[in-house]
């Protein structure tokens, strides 16, 4: 069963494998979701990735130069025809905090694009993608004192929905080794969240509260794509996003800034069938207030082979937005993945294996996620 | 070739269907940390000065329309009997089918009393009830004084425990029976009066109408309350009568059973109910009831969410009455604030009881979550509560507390309450 809340396209249990891969191929019609983690619990979120499933298979390292993922709008000057992509995500995670472990699951379909030629060599693109995730469910056990008694009870703490990145981005090729690209991106979303608690004593009644968050901002970016070498390629990228605005009804709870984002990446082709990139991004979170980090992220990846069937490998580390502590917590990860042309490579189904470890203020996880995407040329 | 490109994408097609089928987001949660920063805030408060504007009515529910009669014998406390009036017979009978005449009845050969118990003192031994005779026309303004010489000669008396101990509760010697109804948990006593003092009861004049007193006994200070008509099960008189055929020269008496029913029934008692004064008083019959104004702040009323209140009430004097006579007191919020007259909100869901107790003075408590979750809920309603006994007017038991004038003893309400949570911080 597919249900949207809050704004998000999120995936529940009893789901029909036909109806499962029908809701893939159209779940681009909406706001998406993407992985979620405790670390973005006490912050803003857990930021989301612009990667297609290609990229992510490659740790994020061809994430600039991959005309669908939505990090890069230079990279779109290459595309040679309308293209459409979408990309689902499951999660298995281990969290490990105070000597326990809690395994969770989740299944995410964070990114969707459109994108073609309209004239000339000026490409437009747009889609959604996550920018932050805030579903979560926090369960606590303690007591207080009331009317002379220690009262235990059991908190239940939810939120389910985030922030959606929509994106209209254009590129356009001004020579045969440079082009540029400009996007603005509007950040919508909303989060229902509930608040309960009920006492061992069932005296005093069960608390459930609940309410609808809605969240705004504006942002846009700008890219630049240069062949410094017929197989060497530089990309350089910058974005800015203002501020993000919490709202209960039509009252503003909170105003918060966004990060600037900054970052750049190299890919060597050497051969038609191998191709290596790098990729570095810092964005300044720390403006989003206590608790929160600058972050500098790296990754590297190879794609081999050329064709319909090539094997991807990468590696990423870096650092997560908000933890606790007086350090960013860290973040380390591993992935590798493939794809497969059909339709004479009118559509492409990209699968894609990632494990990440996160550390950070006594807690650590580790996520296992299956990615599936899938591209279409009509 | 084909084939297997098919088989791939139905692969990852299926696993991806497969894994997608598993969300579980719950996790113990690790705080501060990696907890939301908001928190629920949980107020414990009493409201000492909330309550205002009570005061006290009395004849909501009069005795003799109560769903109980209460008889109760506790030396120096109460006195209280039961009264009843029961229906007349017809003068005479069709005895043949096709007959235009009737034959009249020309006496009684016995008659059966049945007399409902619906709460007894099971703690004490060798209740007792003694019947006497009462002169038909008593009726509600028929009081203690009026009657208590008719309390002088016994008709019949019966053990209850002794008649219950026997095998079936039956008396073979009297024609006495007693047996408690396994739904209802009442305990029916049937006494059989004999032709010996049936003549004595039945007058031609008063047409077999019949007024009986009722009194109970124990071996401790005891207290019973009879079911009356109002509750559907008063007291029931069966006539084993005498009719004269009137065929011809034959006057042979064929002996019927008539069944008469409980036209009136009530309880008298001693001392009378004290009239109200500036307490707050509940119960007693006729029944009080007591009005309690609440104003709930706004900041509770409008934005935080009740999870538990108690009515606080310090009773000016103690419960008397038997310690069988304890009973419940209701809260209920009424639909329209007219003062006395205010109409109460009965819904189960939206009534808060609790147990008085004879002779305690401890403070009351009545949770009354129930009714400021329902204010809360709807601002349209009046903060406006009623505090009335459960089975008004069947027992003289009456309660009084301190009224809001007496500062120091107050009506009080304490609410626990959670404010309303920060949704929307990070």
């Amino acid at each position: 069963m597919i249900r949207a809340r809050g704004g998000l396209l999120v995936a529940t249990c009893m789901v029909s494998p036909a109806l499962t891969g029908g809701a893939m191929l159209t779940a681009g019609a909406m706001p998406l979701a993407a992985q979620d983690s405790q670390f973005g619990i006490r912050g803003l979120g857990t930021p989301g990735r612009f990667e297609t499933v290609r990229a992510r298979s490659t740790g994020g390292a061809f994430a600039p130069f991959d005309p669908m993922s939505p990090l890069v709008e230079a990279s779109l000057a290459d595309l040679p025809q309308l293209t459409a992509t979408a990309m689902g995500g499951t999660s298995y995670r281990a969290a490990e905090a105070a000597g326990a472990t809690t395994s969770l699951r989740a299944s995410r379909f964070p990114v969707m694009g459109l994108a073609g030629p309209v004239f000339g060599h000026l490409v437009l693109g747009g889609g959604f993608t996550t920018y932050l995730d805030r579903t979560w469910d926090v369960t606590l056990r303690d007591s207080m004192l009331l009317r002379g008694t220690m009262q235990p009870y059991s908190d239940e703490l939810t939120s389910d929905g985030g922030v959606a990145d929509l994106r209209l981005a254009a590129a356009l090729r001004v020579g045969s080794r440079f082009a540029l690209g400009a996007a603005v991106h509007v950040l919508s979303g909303s989060t229902r969240e509930t608040a309960g608690r009920t006492f061992d004593d069932t005296a005093y009644h069960a608390i459930k509260q609940s309410d609808e968050v809605r969240y705004d901002g504006v942002g846009v970016s700008g890219s630049a794509l240069l062949d410094l070498l017929p197989a060497l390629r530089l990309t350089v990228f910058a974005r800015s996003d203002n501020r993000l605005r919490a709202r209960l009804g039509d009252v503003v709870t909170t105003q918060t800034d966004l990060p600037n984002t900054v970052g750049g990446g190299l890919r060597w082709a050497p051969s038609p069938s191998v191709r290596l990139a790098g990729a570095l991004t810092r964005r300044t979170w720390a403006t989003a207030g206590a608790g929160a980090f600058n972050t500098l992220s790296w990754s590297a990846g190879l794609e081999v082979g050329s064709g319909f069937s090539p094997l991807r490998l990468g590696a990423r580390g870096g650092q997560l937005p908000f933890g606790a502590g007086a350090a960013a917590p860290t973040e380390l990860g591993l992935a590798a993945g493939t794809g497969r042309a059909f339709a004479r490579g009118r559509a492409l189904v990209d699968v894609g294996l990632e494990h990440l470890e996160r550390k950070g203020g006594g807690l650590s996880e580790r996520v296992w996620t299956f990615l599936l995407g899938l591209t279409v040329r009509p | 070739m084909r084939a297997l490109r098919v088989a791939w994408l139905a692969a990852t097609l299926g696993a991806g269907a497969t894994a997608a089928c598993v969300d579980r987001a719950t996790s113990p949660g690790t705080c501060p940390s990696f907890c939301p920063s908001g928190a629920i805030d949980v107020v414990d408060a009493v409201l000492g000065t909330s309550i205002a504007r009570d005061s006290a009515f009395r004849g909501y529910v009069f005795p003799d329309h109560a769903v109980a009669m209460t008889a109760a014998d506790v030396r120096g406390v109460v006195d209280s009997r039961a009264i009843l009036r029961t229906s007349a017979l017809v003068s005479g009978l069709v005895l043949n089918t096709g007959d235009t005449t009737t034959s009249p009845l020309v006496g009684a050969d016995s008659m059966k009393l049945t007399l409902t118990i619906t709460r007894r003192d099971t703690a004490t031994h060798n209740l007792t009830l003694k019947l006497y005779r009462l002169p038909v026309t008593i009726d509600s303004t028929t009081t203690f004084a009026d009657v208590e010489s008719a309390f002088a000669d016994t008709l019949r008396a019966v053990n209850v425990d002794a008649l219950l101990a026997k095998p079936g509760g039956v008396d073979s010697a009297t024609g006495d029976q007693a047996a408690i109804d396994t739904t209802s948990k009442f305990l029916k006593v049937t006494l059989k009066l004999d032709s010996r003092l049936v003549d004595t009861l039945y007058v031609p004049g008063d047409s077999g109408k019949l007024g009986i007193g009722v009194r109970v006994g124990a071996d401790a200070p005891t207290s019973v309350a009879f079911c009356t008509r109002e509750n559907g099960c008063g007291a029931t008189v069966a006539w084993f009568v005498k009719v004269d055929s009137i065929k011809g020269t034959d006057t042979t008496l064929i002996h019927k059973q008539l069944a008469a029913v409980t036209l009136f029934d009530n309880y008298v008692f001693y001392p009378p109910t004290p009239p109200l004064d500036s307490t707050l008083a509940v119960g007693g019959a006729p029944s009080a009831r007591s009005i309690l104004r609440v104003a709930l702040p706004r900041a509770i009323r409008d934005s935080s969410q009740i999870i538990r209140a108690t009515l606080i009430l310090v009773p000016a004097v103690p419960v008397q009455g038997a310690p069988s006579d304890s009973f419940v007191v209701e809260a209920h919020t009424v639909l329209a604030d007219f003062g006395a007259k205010s109409p109460l909100f009965f819904d189960a869901t939206r009534t808060d009881t609790t147990f008085v107790r004879v002779g305690a003075t401890d403070t009351v408590r009545i949770e009354v979550t129930n009714l400021l979750q329902f204010w809360t809920s709807d601002s349209t309603r009046p903060e406006v509560m009623m505090l009335r006994s459960q089975g008004e007017g069947g027992h003289p038991s009456e309660i009084r507390f301190y009224p809001s004038a007496a500062a120091a003893y107050r009506p009080a309400l304490r609410i626990t309450y959670a404010r309303r949570f920060p949704f929307g911080e990070p």
